[in-house]
């Protein structure tokens, strides 16, 4: 007996493709969505580091000079920038606070300040406009009209910690609407590529070049400011509650450096990444039929089997530093490999 | 806002006289004058800002400074009334038929040539000609599957075709972002009509694509091809392949491996059936035409000519674009479908014709030159408005190369009021402004397939200059959203 709906036949509804294979995409745009994403993660880090630093070192008048210096030129140094880079070499240090904050948020010669990453980011995903939604494509492009606006300027001179608040929230919504507004194809996993893969080579750097500074530093601190300064880098990599809940409360420098390196179920620790960015590229070969490994897969598969089963006795042994730039060069092979071997036509 | 409203001697759109709109206006109307100076400024902000974060933007060539740019939205709409709907209807499909079999006669048996209909030295002497295509058999004899048609009222408001677009005519992504705008911005003013939906666009211009699929593709794989983001049009580019679902695609993502065409992927090359390209004919092939070209694919011309791949719009139907041959495309309709062009043409001196040229070159202070290959309003020459010395230079134009020109009585287009603010005079963040009449035409868009489809409504693009006639983007134009309203009995 009719339903009273329309009838539909079997090859009818063959046609309409749920089983359908997966769309193929474009070299170039995986190169692009993958760039879009690491610019984006890019400037939430800066924003939100610079943020914490303003909020720690802005007021501290208490500090020896030789310390202030270091922690502000932590700063550009995260993101490899040179110590002479946009005339920071010279100067009181006193504006050295000030002289870092202007290179890393408007500079439009510094590659890596705000400013720039945002324009590339933007860049990259008006190249792919039609790859991810509206919405992700409003975020971003707010964001960036915001920043190039006329009176950005004077927004964060009246309040910095809001405008940079408003760089890293951008950045929440926009990998959030990424997560929940396109399919999560090869496209989706290009954008995870590129997050985890900003984010493991910052943490490695920003974990590395304070922890250096840190222990060297334990004469000219005392106790409590340590704890402040430690309390700061995980701020910087979002993780202070986290953290709090898994370690009762107690803040030590190796603590913190193994939490922020080798935590397994927290989105930003190091495992966390190369485990994020491991399945990304898993997914990416098993949509394309690949049946062999490539270079990629292996790289990220033996970087995520070494921190899965590390033991921090190794992490100490080998020495932070030393431990976690062998990572950074293991990340940037992996970069390499995706331009050769997916980017590249 | 209205207070200041003249009419100037022009046929106006919204009003029959100063005070008193036509009828199909007077809700609009009503509405405008009750929302006060503050409420619209503040809507022209919201539409401004939902542009901006939308990036729904052009750049302008000659502009250095600012690449990309906002098309100003005048936020008033223009409203076009079902009966005239109708013709206009009517008319552009008849036009669009008797174009597509023009396309095919010259370039297979040429019987219009033959019949001496058209000067064949015109079609010879067409820049746009293309003698590759030649005896080239295309997917169900289409050559234009889509056009954008330009139409300007004169003074007694009688719609009149200046030109038709037959390559890569733009701006409809504007007509469907523009009607999306104006939904959020007065969803009260377009409640009370019943305006036509045009939503349905880029569903119809991916079945137009599918419709002329080369026999081999059983699931045609469809892809828009652009130049790049430095295009001026590089955003529809973009927001038509989203809302068809389908690639958009470079010069440098494709390649031409045994006469077929491939998209370079992350996991191979994968084949392409259909191109909607917006990429000009010189551009597309360094092997076939321009050699220095970057933007186009290396042996595309092969594939296409096989039949491996479809193009469109075809190859060569630049040849209609030309402004010495759109005078004869009401002898097309009668050659062609034996009946008379329900749309006139504006009255055209093409100056390759001695006696046209006699006068031409007598009255420039009277005509508007345009040169036969430009477009975007570049190459012209407002007679009217000229000094002696833009005169004499076209003259000597003109009798240097006769064939690249034609000459037009000024239509006075017909104005539609357009909000123009004040600048200095602010609330808020909002410039307040009154109304004022500007000049505008309009280009629907019709699609091509298995019957001529044209979208109901198009782009009215206004002057918004003072007592310009000049509409294009790119010299100052903005735009408006068009409704055409329903049949007359539905109407509430």
């Amino acid at each position: 007996m009719s339903t009273g709906g329309p009838a539909f036949s079997a090859a009818d509804l063959s046609k309409y493709g749920l089983g359908r294979g997966a769309r193929p995409m474009l070299a170039r745009e995986a190169d692009s969505v993958y760039w879009m994403a690491r610019y984006v993660e890019r400037a939430e880090h800066i924003a939100r580091l610079l943020r914490i630093k303003l909020n720690l070192l802005a007021d501290t008048g208490d500090l020896e000079d030789e310390l202030l210096e270091w922690l502000w030129r932590v700063v550009p140094r995260v993101f490899r920038l040179p110590d002479g880079a946009g005339g920071l070499a010279a100067g009181p240090v006193e504006t050295l606070g000030a002289r870092v904050v202007s290179f890393m948020t408007f500079d439009p010669a510094n590659s890596n300040s705000l400013f720039c990453c945002l324009t590339q980011a933007r860049e990259n995903a008006r190249g792919v406009r039609e790859t991810i939604s509206a919405e992700m494509w409003e975020e971003l492009n707010s964001i960036y009209w915001s920043i190039r606006a006329d009176d950005a300027r004077q927004r964060f001179d009246e309040s910095p910690d809001a405008f940079l608040n408003s760089v890293v929230s951008a950045s929440m919504l926009f990998q959030g609407l990424t997560d929940q507004t396109i399919r999560h194809d090869q496209r989706w996993q290009f954008t995870q590529l590129g997050k985890y893969i900003e984010r493991i080579d910052f943490t490695c750097r920003v974990v590395s070049l304070h922890w250096q500074i840190l222990t060297q530093a334990e004469d000219l601190l005392d106790l409590p400011l340590q704890n402040i300064h430690w309390m700061g880098l995980l701020r910087s990599c979002c993780s202070i509650e986290a953290y709090r809940k898994s370690q009762l409360a107690e803040i030590d420098g190796l603590r913190v450096v193994s939490y922020l390196t080798l935590e397994e179920s927290f989105p930003r620790s190091v495992r966390y990444a190369v485990r994020g960015a491991a399945n990304a590229i898993a997914a990416v070969r098993e949509e394309s039929d690949a049946r062999k490994a490539d270079a990629v897969q292996r790289i990220l598969g033996r970087l995520d089997a070494q921190l899965e089963y590390a033991e921090l006795s190794e992490l100490v042994a080998e020495g932070v530093p030393q431990y976690l730039a062998r990572i950074e060069s293991e990340v940037s092979s992996v970069a390499l490999a995706l331009q050769r071997g997916y980017f590249l036509h | 806002m209205f207070t200041q409203y003249q009419m100037d001697g022009l046929f106006d759109e919204m009003f029959e006289r100063p005070d008193s709109p036509r009828q199909h206006y007077a809700d609009v109307h009503k509405r405008l004058e009750s929302l006060g100076k503050a409420e619209f400024a503040k809507r022209v902000r919201m539409a401004d800002l939902t542009f901006r974060n939308q990036g729904i933007t052009f750049t302008v060539y000659s502009d250095q400074a600012g690449v990309e740019k906002i098309f100003p939205f005048d936020l008033i709409p223009r409203i076009v009334p079902d009966r005239e709907w109708q013709t206009i209807e009517k008319g552009l499909s008849q036009r669009i038929t008797a174009l597509n079999l023009f396309c095919q006669d010259i370039y297979h048996k040429q019987k219009i040539l033959r019949d001496r209909v058209i000067p064949p030295e015109l079609i010879y002497g067409a820049k746009m000609f293309r003698r590759e295509m030649i005896g080239v058999k295309v997917p169900k004899d289409i050559y234009m599957h889509i056009c954008g048609t330009d139409l300007v009222r004169d003074h007694r408001g009688e719609y009149l075709v200046l030109e038709d677009n037959g390559r890569t005519p733009s701006g409809v992504s504007y007509v469907l972002e523009n009607r999306a705008i104006m939904k959020r911005v007065f969803p009260a003013i377009f409640a009370d009509y019943r305006v036509r939906a045009i939503e349905d666009y880029p569903y119809n211009l991916l079945r137009t694509l599918k419709h002329v699929a080369p026999p081999h593709a059983d699931d045609p794989v469809v892809a828009v091809l652009t130049p790049g983001i430095y295009n001026s049009a590089y955003f529809e580019h973009s927001f038509l392949a989203r809302q068809m679902g389908v690639e958009l695609v470079e010069g440098r993502d494709l390649i031409v491996e045994n006469a077929f065409v491939y998209m370079r992927t992350t996991s191979g090359l994968r084949r392409i059936d259909v191109l909607y390209r917006r990429v000009d004919d010189d551009f597309l092939d360094p092997l076939a035409f321009r050699p220095d070209s970057m933007l186009g694919v290396a042996g595309l011309m092969n594939a296409y000519r096989i039949g491996n791949v479809t193009l469109v719009n075809a190859v060569g139907t630049g040849v209609c674009d030309d402004k010495a041959i759109y005078p004869y495309v009401p002898d097309m309709i009668k050659y062609y479908l034996g009946q008379d062009a329900i749309l006139a043409n504006v009255p055209t001196y093409i100056c390759a014709r001695p006696d046209d040229r006699k006068y031409t070159l007598e009255n420039l202070n009277k005509l508007v030159v345009k040169a036969t290959n430009e477009s975007g309003g570049y190459g012209m020459l407002m007679g009217h408005q000229s000094t002696q010395a833009e005169r004499d230079d076209f003259a000597a134009k003109i009798r240097d190369d006769p064939r690249n020109f034609i000459a037009q009585p000024v239509v006075e287009l017909s104005q539609h009021p357009s909000y123009i603010q004040d600048p200095g005079d602010k609330i808020g963040g909002a410039t307040l402004g009154h109304f004022e009449g500007r000049r505008v035409d309009l280009r629907p868009y019709i699609l091509y397939g298995d019957k001529a489809t044209v979208m109901p409504g198009g782009l009215t693009r206004v002057a918004l200059r003072k007592g310009s006639l000049v509409v294009n983007s790119s010299q100052g134009g903005g735009s408006k959203d068009t409704w055409v309203l329903e049949e007359e009995e539905n109407q509430s």
